[in-house]
């Protein structure tokens, strides 16, 4: 952008402007609140040869101090060597430069001075002149810094925060995890008082009941014990779940006498309805097993469960004596309890005849969540 | 339990702080034709057992009355190798990647068939004969099984 300059007269004339009287011109840079200098690179070491005003004020040196010597007189400790050498290949090269570099004043305070150095050509082409103007950005500088300060500082504070949170959350889990295990052990506690008291209470109707507690208190159990064990606290899985549960069952059947057949789809269901299904299950599948089959009479129980437009749908069938050919129906408690819970599922139920045999055909609302299979 | 096979004898060493499930377990373990060696609730006291009286197998909870002391029990206990050692816990998070040197791990709350199939498993393991029953329903093995010996290090 260099302009080019030809010495006539009394003025300078710059190429595509009008003739400029030099007097206006220097008025108008002496007076100028810019700070400005012009060096000459035709002199040993480009001396400024002139400085106006602001110049010396923004410095602190007086105008004898400043002309005939280089203006890296006001380079110091903190002005950069990489900008410097930048400038000094800028201009060898015959370029302008822009860029901020720390100079000193002459009481050797710093400042942040952002020049720009202009070359200016003679009619011969040679840069006769380098005019530079600064600005004090030391304002502009310490605003800078301090708001990085703010933000190092939040981003701190942020960091501090964070790893408060995750201690907290830590803690949380930890407890949990505390509890989800108590629980466990007082099931297992529970249980083991009604085995206990079952094996000391003589064959008879209060061994049959607290066996058959202890039963239920098991299947209650195993629902636990499938919940929070994987990752997800908020849901199981139905057909792990039966998988699980009918597995305690079978082991307690004569497998040549009674075949239980069970086709579970994997629904996911909310952990909220673990226990009660568990109780379910356990009432119905093991009154299938346990009374339609009296004496030596052989038979199938089988059991599905698959979804069914919003809900559920679980049917429990044998192939056995049928709901009204029983004795006073030894599950009497077993049957309102398997209503009861229904009920709580929202759910509704029908006990038919299957002639022969008994179906139990029971449908369940499901919450509509994330219950993908 | 009616019709459970009646594997060879174990000399079980049982290590729980509640007393309740101590004593229905020892029932249970009774019935399957076991014999418990002792019962210790405290893990100083259950590694001494270990020592003096060698059992078989050691069904170890991770709570014990000093704290979460198990896994040292078993660490201690497994390092002979007449011992197997089979956690019995709620709390199954707590055992390190390598088990300890236990066999596995039995999780609370436990059915009796899953105890029943577990203690099969183990007495087929240690007689070398397939185990009765073969199913390891309610015992979930450690990565590297070993028969008491202390895990190789990674």
């Amino acid at each position: 952008m260099g302009s080019s300059v030809s010495m006539s007269g009394q003025g300078y004339a710059v190429e595509g402007s009008e003739r400029i009287g030099v007097g206006t011109l220097a008025a108008a840079f002496e007076a100028s609140p810019t700070p400005m200098i012009v060096c000459d690179p035709r002199r040993q070491d480009t001396p400024i040869v002139w400085a106006n005003d602001a110049f010396l004020a923004l410095t602190g040196y007086g105008r004898d101090e400043v002309e005939g010597r280089n203006c890296r007189m006001l380079q110091g400790p903190l002005s950069d060597p990489a900008v410097i050498r930048m400038m000094k290949d800028a201009l060898a090269e015959g370029r302008p430069v822009e860029c901020e570099l720390f100079n000193y004043r002459k009481d050797g305070t710093a400042f942040l001075n952002g020049m720009t150095i202009n070359p200016v050509r003679g009619t011969s082409g040679e840069v006769i002149l380098y005019f530079s103007a600064q600005s004090d950005l030391t304002d502009k500088h310490r605003l800078q810094a301090a708001l990085k300060n703010a933000n190092d500082d939040l981003e701190r504070q942020v960091g501090e925060r964070t790893a408060a949170l995750r201690t907290a959350l830590e803690q949380k889990t930890a407890l949990l995890h505390e509890v989800d295990h108590r629980v466990k052990n007082n099931l297992q506690v529970i249980s083991s008082l009604m085995l206990l008291k079952a094996r000391r209470t003589p064959a008879g109707e209060a061994h049959d009941a607290l066996q058959a507690m202890a039963e239920r208190i098991g299947a209650l159990s195993t629902a636990h014990r499938m919940l929070y064990s994987e990752g997800d606290a908020a849901q199981f899985d139905l057909r792990e779940f039966a998988h699980e549960f009918l597995g305690d069952l079978k082991a307690g059947l004569d497998a040549g006498r009674t075949a239980v057949e069970a086709e579970i789809e994997a629904v996911a269901l909310s952990a909220a309805m673990a226990a009660p299904l568990a109780l379910m299950l356990h009432e119905l599948a093991t009154n299938a097993v346990r009374h339609a089959f009296p004496g030596e009479r052989e038979g199938r129980v089988s059991i599905t469960a698959r979804r069914s437009g919003s809900g559920m749908r679980l049917v429990i069938e044998d192939n056995g004596i049928g709901i009204q050919a029983g004795t006073p129906n030894p599950a009497g408690f077993g049957r309102n309890l398997v209503e009861m819970v229904v009920r709580q599922l929202r759910g509704r139920i029908d006990w038919s005849d299957a002639g022969p045999g008994t179906r139990v055909e029971i449908t369940i609302p499901l919450e509509t969540r994330t219950g993908v299979s | 339990m009616d019709d459970v096979t009646a594997g060879p004898n174990l000399r079980i060493l049982v290590v729980e702080d509640e007393v309740l499930i101590a004593l229905e377990l020892e029932c249970l373990l009774d019935d399957l034709g076991h014999t418990i060696v002792g019962i210790a609730g405290h893990s100083g006291d259950a590694i001494a057992m270990g020592r003096d009286l060698v059992p078989d197998l050691a069904l170890v909870d991770i709570h014990l009355i000093d704290g979460p002391t198990g896994v040292e029990v078993a660490r201690a206990l497994s390092a002979d190798p007449r011992t197997t050692v089979v956690f019995m816990t709620a709390n199954a998070k707590r055992i390190p990647d390598d088990f300890a040197g236990a066999l596995g791990v039995i999780g609370k709350p436990y059915t009796e068939r899953a105890v029943a199939n577990a203690l099969a498993y183990v007495a087929g393991l240690r007689s070398g004969t397939a185990p009765v029953g073969g199913s390891l329903d309610g015992l979930s093995l450690a990565p590297r099984p070993t028969a008491g010996a202390a895990a190789v290090a990674e």
